[in-house]
């Protein structure tokens, strides 16, 4: 990614809306009882736009502010959300995106990911408490919400920062298979 | 870089940990506090509309079930008009008298939730007063129905309610009229179903029995909640669980995933 002060800018904005947007909204509506979570498909796709350290640096910050706006142990978010961002910065640059499946599946993925994070980080920390079978369902119904909001959140985001992302290399030709002998 | 940034996340988590809110907090939460609230209520049709399919599809399964529960509320509702009389005569009796809601020696301060988690792990929600308007940590949250946790962290202008089922949420509580007492802890993920542990296994509780705050006091420490606030019903009692593991099942009164005003009970003698 192309980093101008123009792009700077919109990256900061990004993130910071995504994160509001996310605990006063997103949180606070249910579907089938389950919140849908943007941060994690938010910060995937940055990462697929961007790179790994874009994805890193924009998982980072936004969980910054995640933890200071719900006043949590600052660190926990942060060290989830960029390890999101950089596994999908880090496949965007080891293959290429070639269907239009591909970002949000890995933003279904990512959430899944994100999720099962973030209870890793609180058993790191200390967890005290019984834990539902219905963290799983919530968990697998996140992930299948995300799979449909990555998709306008890939799309929009590949619009706004369009021109600051490097142009994809070109598919590809297959190579014919070389004949020994001939 | 990518090292500096996991270095520097382990670093936060380890220096903020178990210290509640820090100036870097309080400084973010200040500037962005009127920022949630004004996104907050221009959002909330959006979030209604939402909300209101979601409860569509439960209320067409519930249709029946609550038929019969209303009848058998009604026939409940005379008894309770007559308990409540009574109630209320004994309150004056007593100098208590009350709304009946808010304990005697509490003052309330209400606010509207702005922010909630969108974690799975954690049960946190954010408030629009903190302690300007006298919201202090420990002080209790209920809403029109129940107990709904406790303030763990407050700022000028907003405070972080931790709700009962949340996994650091531990509340001494008994169990009305049999008189059980033990320790309401939450199952994470399920926030209608609370598990009361530590009870009494000689005493038998059965399901619909009433559970409150058990709000004591000894030797200096204290319950960090006024006695006798309403936390759920029993919904789960077998005689095998209360005999080999001390529990029952609670459901609280309280909806814990569709908050929006809350009163916190501020001032008042602990437990």
């Amino acid at each position: 990614m192309i980093l101008t002060p123009k792009i700077l800018a919109r990256l900061v904005a990004i993130v910071v809306l995504g994160v509001l947007l996310q605990v006063t909204f997103f949180s606070r509506v249910a579907l089938f009882h389950v919140s849908p979570d943007v941060l994690p498909a938010l910060i995937a796709s940055l990462g697929l736009l961007g790179g790994s350290m874009t994805g890193a640096v924009a998982g980072f910050s936004a969980g910054i502010l995640l933890d200071c706006l719900l006043i949590a142990p600052l660190g926990g978010g942060s060290l989830v959300l960029l390890s999101t961002g950089y596994l999908a910065g880090l496949f965007r640059e080891r293959f290429e995106i070639t269907s239009a499946f591909l970002p949000p599946l890995l933003c279904a993925l990512a959430t899944l990911f994100a999720e099962l994070g973030f209870g890793a980080v609180e058993l790191m920390l200390g967890f005290d408490s019984t834990i539902s079978t219905l963290v799983v369902r919530d968990i697998l119904i996140k992930s299948v919400f995300a799979f449909f909001l990555g998709w306008p959140i890939y799309l929009g985001l590949k619009r706004l920062l369009r021109p600051a992302i490097v142009e994809e290399p070109e598919r590809r030709t297959s190579r014919r298979p070389t004949v020994l002998g001939a | 870089m990518l090292a500096l940034l996991v270095v520097g996340s382990f670093v936060l988590l380890t220096i903020t940990y178990g210290r509640g809110s820090d100036g870097l907090q309080r400084g973010v939460s200040a500037v962005f506090s009127p920022v949630e609230s004004v996104t907050d209520r221009a959002l909330k049709p959006a979030r209604d509309l939402i909300n209101w399919f979601d409860k569509t599809f439960d209320a067409r399964g519930e249709n029946s079930k609550l038929r019969t529960e209303l009848e058998a509320a009604r026939e409940q509702g005379v008894g309770a008009q007559t308990a409540l009389a009574e109630n209320r005569e004994l309150r004056k009796l007593l100098g208590l008298d009350r709304s009946g809601a808010i304990p005697a020696g509490y003052d309330f301060v209400t606010g509207r939730v702005t922010v909630r988690s969108p974690i799975v792990w954690f049960s946190d929600v954010m408030i629009d007063v903190g302690s300007g308007d006298g919201v202090a940590v420990e002080d209790p949250v209920v809403n029109g129905d129940g107990l709904v946790g406790t303030v763990t962290a407050v700022t000028g202008s907003s405070a972080k309610v931790t709700l009962i089922a949340d996994h650091s949420s531990a509340v001494s509580a008994k169990v009305v009229p049999a008189g059980s007492q033990g320790v309401i802890k939450p199952t994470v993920g399920d926030p209608g179903d609370l598990i009361l542990d530590f009870i009494d296994s000689t005493k038998r509780v059965g399901v619909g029995q009433a559970v409150v705050t058990a709000g004591w006091r000894s030797q200096g420490l204290y319950s960090g909640f006024p006695p006798n606030l309403p936390i759920g019903e029993v919904t789960k009692a077998s005689i095998e669980e209360q005999e080999a593991q001390q529990q029952v099942h609670v459901e609280p009164y309280a909806d814990l995933r569709n908050l929006d005003l809350l009163q916190v009970l501020t001032g008042g003698s602990r437990g």
